[in-house]
């Protein structure tokens, strides 16, 4: 009698806690109409990455504007009209969270934004190491996940159901600026190109990007006379610069961020040590403080790097335009710089996509982002356009190598149709401190 | 052998920086035996300081490091008095968590006033010296980083003397060993423990401001520096100004060494080997008394 009233407890408390699990699946979500479409807005707004993730909760903001305001002339996806007209016209509100740019942090609060917060869509975290540790929990959730500045080769290549990406990756990025390398001397560049060192940060991103480009520098030709690696958060870094110099490269790859290469200029300034092309990617290139910072003293001219877009060119366009005057509402008056343009598309597109579902259930999520389409038109990046491959990757997101001229300012010298179009004379070689000093 | 002498010349240039950075916190943590982690978000304050009276006033930072040190110490005061003395006689995590907490404060406090871009003093005596260098043989020694270092070393001097050779100084160290004999002698130990936390976060401060001159401004600036402060003044031995220097210019050169011949990510773990061995060897620090 009591073994069968035990099995009657347990039996029951299975029951309920199977009933609870259900409930909060995707399976049994109610179908109820929505009057508002919840994104998880997962980001790093403070700790070491927080320079990024302002850029983000920024872009964020940006397109949460334009999908709940009427933009009748602007070109973008949801631009015209209020709200989702596909979910009969329900608003776009997002929920932020910060972790403090903490892996552990990003997992607690993304797990609180499924479960609590139920939101429709996460998109985050920003930093491509952070995403790889939140990324099992949201699949095994199965709502739909994005992160699409976040440029780690290995995001999309794990095989997960519910990540997508827009932005090109590493390999695409990297590969840009090798190819250049290589077809520069056909178009007028150096044929004495012949060492590279890579320069490289420790956290996933640069160590992706020092990975690619180590094999891609042995299959352009490159000898390699330097491989060093540094820890994020370098206070000095005038060793490093000791052992780049007495390698004497005539490229260096070098993937740092902002405050670490500040510490490397001044260093690599004391030291005299210039090679005679810094071959860059993302980091301190892609953070628009340290660029305009660098009008000051030259600091950056000469540099080159890969970008997701031919920055100089995307600012001609309409949209773009009209779209940056809607961010700087956000950002305190700052431009777009390319990251928040990569974020911008992406959640341009996500927006796109939620409005075909024309539902908030995962599954019809799933289906209409991965039946994306999307032409280059309605973007304010040049991506070739959105299509994604098996792996969820965009496979038209495409990379650019832009050049920082005298004025500072980022101009398309790859691919060479789109250099024609900006018509920048490439600089080479590098200048050294002394003439960067003379022309300020 | 150019390669060795030039990182031991570097090293020793940022140690006398980073001895900058951890006096403060010799002061407040070694003598007075309080914890501080939000040391490091003073320093941090001092920079944005010297970087916002320099795009708003054109003040060099070497001018606005003396009313910004002012300012600072008052802050330091405030902050015992609103809260550190309340917690003073608590349990030690009770310190630990008031500081940690003081820490976030003051950091997420910089994010909403000054977003986290990154902020450069442009024009300045020292970045204005940038790329200038003394040649000693094959050993470049860059200017603006000996000057920083030369200012360094004198607030060192002016600190060694008030610490061991003036009343005050003495009674700041009374204070710290025997609380309760140095009220029998007159002494008012809550007033010792508001000047030690005011010395302590304008030295700080002025640390901030030099490093304005080399280092991006930005919130969380002070982190880095804070890790090796603790390094430094555990391995000086604690309460030692002079052992706060020579520990620092140990980790100044253990660091630039090592990056000079072996994986420079793994720099900073060879400076906390050396607290071990060192440790192991002399518990009390190069410089403590037990």
């Amino acid at each position: 009698m009591r073994i069968h009233r035990i099995i009657t407890v347990i039996g029951a408390a299975i029951g309920v806690l199977s009933l609870v699990a259900l409930s909060g699946s995707s399976a049994v979500r109610a179908q109820a109409p929505v009057s508002e479409v919840l994104i998880g807005e997962l980001l790093p707004l403070t700790g070491n990455f927080a320079s990024l993730g302002q850029q983000y909760l920024w872009a964020g903001q940006t397109v949460e504007d334009i999908v709940n305001n009427d933009y009748p002339d602007l070109k973008v996806p949801l631009g015209p009209g209020k709200g989702f007209p596909g979910l009969g016209g329900a608003k776009m509100t997002l929920v932020v969270r910060d972790d403090q740019s903490r892996g552990d942090q990003a997992r607690t609060l993304a797990e609180q934004l499924i479960t609590v917060n139920k939101v429709h869509w996460l998109n985050g975290e920003g930093t491509s190491g952070n995403t790889s540790i939140i990324q099992p929990l949201v699949e095994s959730y199965g709502i739909p996940m994005s992160c699409h500045p976040c440029a780690s080769p290995t995001l999309t290549e794990k095989g997960f159901k519910w990540f997508w990406r827009t932005g090109p990756n590493d390999s695409v990025m990297v590969a840009s600026v090798f190819q250049f390398l290589k077809e520069w001397p056909a178009h007028g560049g150096p044929t004495t190109l012949k060492t590279i060192a890579l320069f490289t940060c420790d956290n996933l991103f640069c160590q992706d990007n020092r990975k690619i480009a180590a094999d891609l520098a042995e299959k352009s030709g490159f000898k390699i006379v330097a491989d060093l690696t540094t820890k994020t958060g370098a206070t000095t870094l005038a060793s490093e610069v000791q052992r780049l110099q007495s390698a004497n490269p005539d490229v260096l790859f070098y993937v740092q961020y902002p405050a670490e290469t500040t510490v490397f200029q001044a260093d690599a300034k004391r030291a005299g040590f210039m090679p005679k092309v810094i071959a860059t990617s993302n980091g301190a290139y892609s953070d628009q403080t340290w660029l305009n910072a660098q009008k000051a003293n030259n600091g950056a001219a000469a540099w080159l790097g890969r970008d997701p877009t031919a920055i100089d060119l995307a600012s001609r366009k309409p949209s773009w335009k009209q779209v940056n005057d809607i961010y700087k509402k956000y950002s305190r008056g700052q431009d777009m710089g390319e990251l928040s343009m990569r974020e911008i598309t992406g959640l341009l597109w996500m927006a796109d996509t939620i409005n075909r579902a024309k539902s908030v259930e995962p599954a019809a999520l799933a289906k209409a982002a991965n039946e994306t389409n999307m032409t280059p038109d309605v973007m304010i990046i040049d991506y070739k356009g959105i299509k994604f491959n098996q792996n969820r990757q965009n496979e038209l997101a495409t990379g650019v190598v832009t050049q920082v001229g005298w004025d500072n300012e980022k101009h398309t010298i790859w691919p060479w149709e789109l250099a024609k179009q900006a018509g920048f004379k490439t600089i080479f070689p590098a200048p050294g401190w002394q003439e960067r000093d003379s022309k300020k | 052998m150019t390669l060795f002498l030039q990182a031991v010349a570097d090293g020793l240039q940022m140690g006398l920086l980073y001895a900058l950075v951890a006096v403060g916190l010799t002061i407040i943590w070694g003598l007075m035996e309080m914890i501080n982690f939000a040391h490091g978000e003073f320093m941090m304050l001092g920079m944005f300081g010297a970087w916002g009276l320099s795009v708003s006033l054109g003040w060099d930072p070497l001018v606005s490091m003396v009313p910004l040190a002012v300012i600072m110490y008052g802050a330091g005061v405030l902050v015992y008095r609103l809260l550190m003395r309340r917690v003073q006689r608590g349990e030690i995590f009770t310190q630990i968590f008031a500081t940690v907490g003081l820490f976030f404060f003051i950091q997420n406090g910089a994010v909403a006033v000054f977003t986290s871009d990154y902020r450069f003093v442009e024009k300045s005596w020292l970045t204005g010296l940038s790329g200038a260098h003394i040649t000693l043989g094959d050993v470049r020694i860059g200017v603006p980083l000996l000057v920083g270092g030369l200012i360094a070393l004198a607030l060192f001097l002016i600190l060694y003397l008030l610490i061991d050779r003036t009343d005050f100084g003495l009674a700041l160290q009374a204070t710290s060993e025997d609380r309760d004999a140095a009220m029998l002698v007159g002494i008012r130990p809550q007033r010792m423990y508001a000047v030690a936390w005011g010395l302590g976060t304008a030295l700080v401060a002025i640390a901030g401001v030099i490093l304005a001159n080399f280092f991006a401004v930005y919130p969380q600036a002070g982190l880095s520096f804070t890790v090796l402060a603790y390094a430094i003044v555990a391995l000086g031995g604690f309460g030692s100004i002079l052992g706060t220097l020579m520990a620092a210019l140990v980790v100044g050169v253990v660091q630039s060494v090592t990056a000079a011949y072996l994986p420079p990510a793994f720099k900073d773990a060879f400076v906390f080997g050396s607290y071990i061995l060192i440790g192991l060897l002399r518990p009390q620090g190069l410089f403590g008394r037990f």
